[in-house]
Parts: structure tokens; sequence; C-alpha cells
């Protein structure tokens, strides 16, 4: 299930709340397990056996290393027990016909691939369980004795198919001592509209742009305006498509009582490639660098070893967005201007007038959405080669198209920036409350009526 | 926030939610949707497997989404805010200053040229004199009326293989109502040009406007881009019926069997699928017999919808009409034409079905 779906939001958001809240608090995890995994089995009803494993593997391994802490060499043992176990199960279901296919290139060497689907969500909800053993052998988090707790968090609907990635630790104290307040729930039901109005109104009307250049570069009809139009559809439909799930997702932990990081932090703001990466998808980055990069040896061991590490580490994050090359190629693309600012821009950046910078980071990171986009990787090289000069300058669609998605992209490129949020806290606090549920209102009413419609509304994180 | 405002807040959010819940299971589900011209999905049955293999809860959203309260109010709020914000085409319609105009895919690879050559051999088989005639659609007529820049297919390369010539015709005639507004199917006067033009093909005298008194059938027709684009606001369209009925046979073969029919099926005008009076719509063959014409001359249309509106100009200049739909007739179109003495066969599409109509195979059988 989806959270921008009618069946979401008109049947079991308000048939799950409802139960939620009729429950007395020492059974809320019980219910918030069992409505998770409801939510879970909807869209893969055999899949939710993996849930199972999951929860009942990384559950004895908290256990055991817990049980083991004085013997150290035994816990360690335990906690990469847990790791492999994730990473297998990553491993087979997300990469296993990758490999093969690969492989399998190599003369006299023939592996067979199964095309099992990619169970939802399983890059996210391994990632947390993972966390979870590490954090009780490091003492940054207690052990869970109780499974249906415990449940609860590897299951919990919010985040489950779309992050943000929540550490154990993140919300230990919540799982069994939060306290339910209405303020949590309206601001989080505002929260919610937030996000909602993001991925339906924004993201999914601007991703039907990306598609339609996508099209115009397969029968070689793409221009260099037209290249970069697309380019920009689709960097601000997964922006406002990833930020506005986090947004929902946050504001419906924070309906049941959770506090999750936030995820995005007006990323398109950065002016620096370096500081893009702070403030996009921060759950996962932060991720990496807490259980890869620092346990690696950081930037402590000299030149040689901390370029070996930002490598291993932008190709991880790379492929971890999906079994393909190109997803490899972007991480290694960032690891190269990440490097680059690092050791040989930072000087030169200093010295340089803002808004080239902030030109230089848009360039940059949406020829990015470019190699992450198109995973045919020859399409790919194509349609780039196009927006830097290989087709013509532009064509009378363009025009109609720009003019189509005038307006959609103004609002993007406010809803960009800190503009609105500015504004807003500038307005009075009387009027502010006046335009809350106004808006509230007309976000849940349009969102609505465009997902009434049946209009055009992917599930971009099918491959993560 | 005091905690009353968050009370305000929690309250507005939960009946929202929760009240257009309550409404979609109170509501009683609804056969069919008269706007969207289309049957809409029945609560599914449950089974394991459908379970198991997800077909189930796809099936329940279908549902959840077609049974919605106020389904059509919903669908036209979407199209006036695609339209607040600038959009001029709404799922797959243009919209052009009051008219409704189809936008025409790109055709797959190859479908074109192998459909040209089923009517090639078609001619092949048979030794009745056998024309095509594709009809442009409103997009390719009126393209001046498109939004700048707008794409939609090219016909002109496909025009120029009609050995009819409908698209000089009726852009001839561009500046009058020969499309409906709301629909994409031509007019009556469109149909009227577009007769003449085929009868001056098939060697046949042409008719003169003024010996027909056109019949206001209705002045309420919402067609199909009505339905299609979600732009409800429109002023609906007005339908006139041209050819009087005396003297005309209609037999139908709806179900297999031999029925006698009408020019104009009346009841059609009270529903919203007002197009299918003509004829009473889709159905596999149908016979027009006019008594005075003498000669014995046969015409066998092998047609789509747009054929509805033609065949009672057609009737005047030949004894006996055919229409022949492939989508629902089975029999070889050649043995059909031998056995009933067909003298002109006349394979009349409009583009847009010409171009992804996949049962012109049956034309070389």
């Amino acid at each position: 299930m989806i959270f921008s779906s009618l069946t979401f939001l008109f049947a079991y958001l308000p048939l799950t709340l409802a139960v939620y809240f009729l429950a007395p608090l020492r059974w809320r995890n019980l219910v918030l397990l069992l409505v998770s995994l409801f939510f879970y089995g909807w869209g893969e009803p055999v899949y939710i056996v993996i849930m199972f494993a999951s929860i009942l593997i990384d559950y004895i391994h908290g256990l055991l290393v817990e049980k083991y802490r004085e013997n150290d060499k035994k816990a360690r043992w335990f906690v990469a027990q847990s790791v492999i176990f994730n990473l297998l199960l990553l491993g087979f279901f997300k990469y296993w016909d990758f490999l093969a296919a690969n492989l399998s290139l190599l003369p006299g060497v023939q592996i067979p691939q199964f095309g099992i689907p990619l169970p939802i969500g399983i890059s996210f909800f391994t990632f947390q369980t993972m966390s979870y053993t590490i954090d009780v052998y490091r003492r940054d988090a207690p052990v869970q004795r109780n499974i249906v707790d415990f449940g609860a968090f590897v299951t919990m609907f919010p985040q489950l198919i779309a992050g943000p990635i929540v550490k154990y630790k993140t919300v230990a104290e919540d799982l069994n001592h939060r306290v339910n307040t209405t303020e949590d729930f309206a601001l989080g039901a505002r929260r919610f509209c937030v996000g909602l109005a993001k991925k339906v109104l924004l993201a999914n009307s601007i991703g039907a742009l990306w598609d339609a250049q996508l099209a115009s570069q397969s029968v070689g009809e793409l221009t260099v305006i037209g290249g970069w139009l697309g380019l920009f559809a689709f960097g601000f439909q997964i922006y406002f498509d990833f930020s506005g799930y986090s947004d929902m997702a946050i504001g419906l932990g924070q309906i049941f009582g959770f506090r999750f990081n936030e995820n995005f932090d007006y990323p398109y703001l950065s002016a620096s490639v370096t500081e893009f990466w702070r403030r996009w998808h921060m759950s996962l980055t932060s991720w990496f660098r807490e259980y890869l990069y620092i346990p690696l040896g950081g930037n402590r061991g000299g030149t040689v070893k901390t370029l070996r590490n930002i490598l291993i580490v932008w190709f991880c994050t790379g492929f971890w967005h999906g079994a393909s090359w190109n997803f490899i190629l972007w991480g290694l693309y960032f690891a190269g201007w990440l490097i680059l600012e690092k050791y040989v821009l930072r000087g030169v950046l200093e010295k340089t007038p803002a808004w080239v910078k902030h030109f230089y980071t848009i360039i940059v990171v949406f020829v990015g959405w470019g190699i992450f986009a198109m995973e045919d990787l020859s399409v790919c090289g194509a349609y780039l080669a196009n927006c830097f000069g290989g087709a013509p300058l532009w064509s009378a669609l363009d025009g109609y198209r720009l003019r189509s998605y005038a307006v959609t992209f103004l609002a993007l490129i406010l809803a960009s920036t800190t503009l609105g949020k500015t504004v807003w806290y500038r307005l009075p606090e009387k009027l502010r409350n006046v335009l809350t549920p106004v808006l509230m209102a007309l976000s849940l009413v349009v969102c609505t009526a465009y997902l009434v419609d049946g209009s055009y509304n992917p599930f971009l994180y099918f491959r993560f | 926030m005091t905690k009353a405002y968050s009370r305000f807040l929690t309250a507005f959010f939960c009946v929202f939610l929760g009240g257009l819940l309550v409404w979609h299971v109170l509501l009683p589900d609804r056969e069919k949707s008269e706007t969207e011209n289309r049957t809409l999905a029945q609560a599914p049955e449950f089974s394991w497997t459908a379970l198991v293999d997800g077909s189930y809860t796809k099936k329940v959203e279908t549902y959840f989404a077609d049974q919605f309260p106020l389904r059509d109010s919903w669908t036209g709020l979407k199209a006036r805010a695609e339209q607040l914000i600038g959009k001029s085409e709404f799922n797959g319609v243009y919209l052009c200053g009051d008219t409704l105009i189809s936008k025409v895919e790109t055709p797959a690879e190859g479908m074109v040229n192998k459909n040209l050559s089923y009517v090639d051999r078609l001619a092949g088989k048979t030794d009745a004199n056998v024309v095509l005639g594709l009809i442009p659609s409103a997009a390719e007529v009126w393209k001046e009326k498109l939004p700048a820049g707008a794409e939609s297919w090219d016909q002109t390369e496909l025009l120029a293989q009609s050995s009819v010539d409908f698209q000089s015709t009726l852009s001839a005639h561009a500046d009058e109502p020969i499309f409906y507004r709301t629909d994409h199917h031509w007019t009556t006067l469109g149909a009227f040009y577009g007769a003449n033009a085929l009868l001056e093909v098939l060697g046949k005298e042409t008719l003169k406007e003024n010996n027909f008194a056109p019949e206001a059938a209705s002045d309420n027709f919402n067609g199909t881009l009505y339905s299609q684009s979600g732009i409800h606001w429109l002023e609906p369209d007005t339908m006139e019926f041209w050819v009087a009925e005396q003297g005309l046979t209609v037999t139908s073969w709806r179900t297999g069997m031999e029925e006698p029919a009408s020019l104009y099926d009346r009841t059609y005008l009270e529903k919203k699928d007002k197009y299918s009076s003509f004829l009473g719509g889709n159905q596999p063959l149908c016979v027009i017999k006019n008594e005075n014409v003498t000669d014995g001359s046969k015409l066998l249309l092998v047609r789509d919808s747009y054929s509805d509106a033609l065949a009672p100009f057609l009737a005047q200049r030949f004894s006996e009409v055919h229409l022949l739909d492939l989508r629902y007739y089975r029999a070889p179109v050649s043995a059909y034409a031998a056995e009933n003495g067909i003298g002109d066969i006349a394979v009349v599409y409009s583009v847009q079905n010409f171009i992804s109509d996949v049962n012109l195979v049956l034309l070389t059988q």
C-alpha cells in the first residue's frame, strides 16, 4: 500500500487510527505490529514471511549479543551473524539477478537468474534491523526483550517502505514510553498533509514531463532545452516525491507518538556537492557514515585510506539505490565530485561568489539525476550528449511543454526554498491558526481529486 | 498550540478521512458511470489464491476508486485545477477554446503499413471495386486550433494513401462544425461532406445540402472527450439527423439473428451515449435498403463508428448499404461480398482507429 492512494487515505488510515487510539496503552505496540503487517501484506501478501523471519532473527540476535556481552568475541560473532543475515536477505532478493547476469558474461560461468520480484522496502528495513544489533553491541541502545515491541519497530508502517531509515536508538525510548498527545496528532496530521501535497500535486505532476522528455529522446526528437527540461523535471520529481514521502512518514510517526529524524533539509539550496549530501536523504548518509565510513577508519588513516573509504561508501550508496550499473556509476560520480571538492576545489569555492557555487551544485546534481534516472547507460549517454549540445537547441514542442508546466515549475522552485516557511512564520499567529485547517483541507481535497481521477501516481522506490 | 486548537485540527483531519470512508460504505455501488460511459468495478470476491497472487488487493483498489463518493465531481475538480495552472492537455485531450480535440498518439511501429497491406490484399481477393477512405481526425483538420507546439501524430503521410480524399473535403469546410466539440466523431454535417467525397470516388451523383431538412435530435450531447478529459464545463453539443427514415429499411444482425432496426434509435437520445442513436451503435452487421434506388447497386462498408453517421447519406445512392464491423464480424469479407453480390467495398476508418485496430487482418481471409 502507498500513502498516496485512496485505499490508504480513506480506509486503512481512519480504521488504523480508530483501532490504535481505542486500544489501551499496553496493547498499542501489538496493534501497531498487526496493522503494519497488514499494510505490508496488502501489496506483498507472500513476503510477510520475510517480515516474520527478519523480526525473529534480529530479535534473537539482540538477546544473544546482550547475553554474551562479557565475552566480546562471541558478542561480535552474533553481531556479524545478524549483519550477514540481513545482507544475505538483501543480496538474494535485490542483487542476485544482477550479479548472476554480470558474472555469466565471463567465459565458462553460468549462474541462473530467478527473476523474483523485489520485496518492497527491503533496503530500508534490513538497514534498520542491522543497526539494531550493532547499537545493542555498542551500548548505544538497550536490548529489546519483548518480541512484540521489537516487531512493531521493524514493521512500523509509516517508515516501512520508503524510509526515512529509523535507527533503533532513535525510537527505543518512544517504543516503550511514548505519550500520545493531541498536539502531536495535530502537528503530525498537518505534516502529513504537506507531504501528501508534495507527492501528489508537485512530484506526480512534474514526473509526467520527465516521462514525456524521455519519450522524445527515444524517438530522436530531444533538444538541448528539452533535455534540461527533462533533467529538472526528474530532479524535482524525485525530491518532492521522496521528501513528500518522508514528510508523510514523519507526520504519521508523530501521530502515533514517535519522533523520527528529518530526512531532507532543502537540498537544492546547497552551495556545494558536499553540502548537498548533508541535506539530501540524511537518514541514509548518516547510516553509511555511522556503520560503514567510520568503522572503515573514516578520514583518520591518511589520504590513501580516506580516498579508499570514500569510494567504498559511495559505491555502496549508489548500489543501495538499485541493482544496476547506472546506480553504481551515480554513486561513484558523486564520490568523484566529493573528492574533488575535498582536495582541490575547497580553496577555489571559498573565493567563488555564492550564485556561481549554487549554479555549479545544481548542474552537478541534476546531471547526476540523469545518470540515476536512466538505467540503460547507452540511453543515458545519448540523453546527456543531447543536453550538452548534441541536438538542436529547442523546438516548438518545448515551448508548449514549458508553457504547460511554467506554473508547476515556479511552484517547485519556490517550494525548494525556505521562502514558504519564512513567510509562514512572519504571519500573525491568529492568521496562521485560521489558515492551517484551510490549507490542510485544500491539500486533502485537491489531492483526493487527483487520486480519484487515477492520474499518474508512480511508486519510485520499487528498486530500492 | 493550545489544547482546544489541537483537538480541532485532530477532529478535522479524522472527520475528513473517516467521513468519506463512512460515506463510501453507505453509498450504494453503481453499475456504470454515465459520465464516463463505462461499467464500474464491483466489490471483488475474496479467495485465498487471489490474495496470495496479489490480484485481490489490486481489485479492491480499483473498486474503491471506481465507487468513490462524488466521483464525477472529483474528476471535474481535477480538470479545473489543471486548467488553473495552465495545462491545456487533459488525459490525452486538448482544450482548445470551446472545443476538445483528441491527441493522436504515435502508432506502434509497423502497424500502419501492415493495415494498409491488408486492404491491398482484400482488393486482390475480390472482384468488387475496393476503395480505402481514411477520415482525418479533428487534430489534423483543426490543426491550427491546437495549442501552439502541442504534439499530435502527423497524419498527412497516411492520408495520402487514402483513395477517398476526406482530408481536402473536410479541410475546405474547416470553419464549419464538422466535428463535435465534446466528442471525437464527425457531426452529421461532417459526414455529409464525407459522403459526397466517397460518392464521387464511387462514380455516384453527389448529394445536395438543400435536399435535406435537418432535424435537431439533441442539444444536450456530452461526448467521449467530455468524459475522457474531465472537462465538464463546456456547452454541450447539438446533434442533428438529416436523412429522413422514409423508404429506408434497416436490418441488424446483433446476435447473429436477423432483426428489424431503424436508422435512428431515439432511446439513446435519453442517455449519455447519444452518438449511438445512429443505427443503434456498434453491431457486427447492418444492412440499409433503399426502395427508391432500383438499380440494385450494393455497397459494403467495412467500418468503424464514424460510418454510423455516414451510412444514411450513402443509402441515398445505393439500393443496399451493408455495414460490416471487423471487431465483431468474424467471417471472411471477400466471401461476404461474393455471396451478396456487392459491387463496391469501401474500407472507411478514422485515422485514430486505423492506426491502432488489430482486426484489419481479417480482411485477408
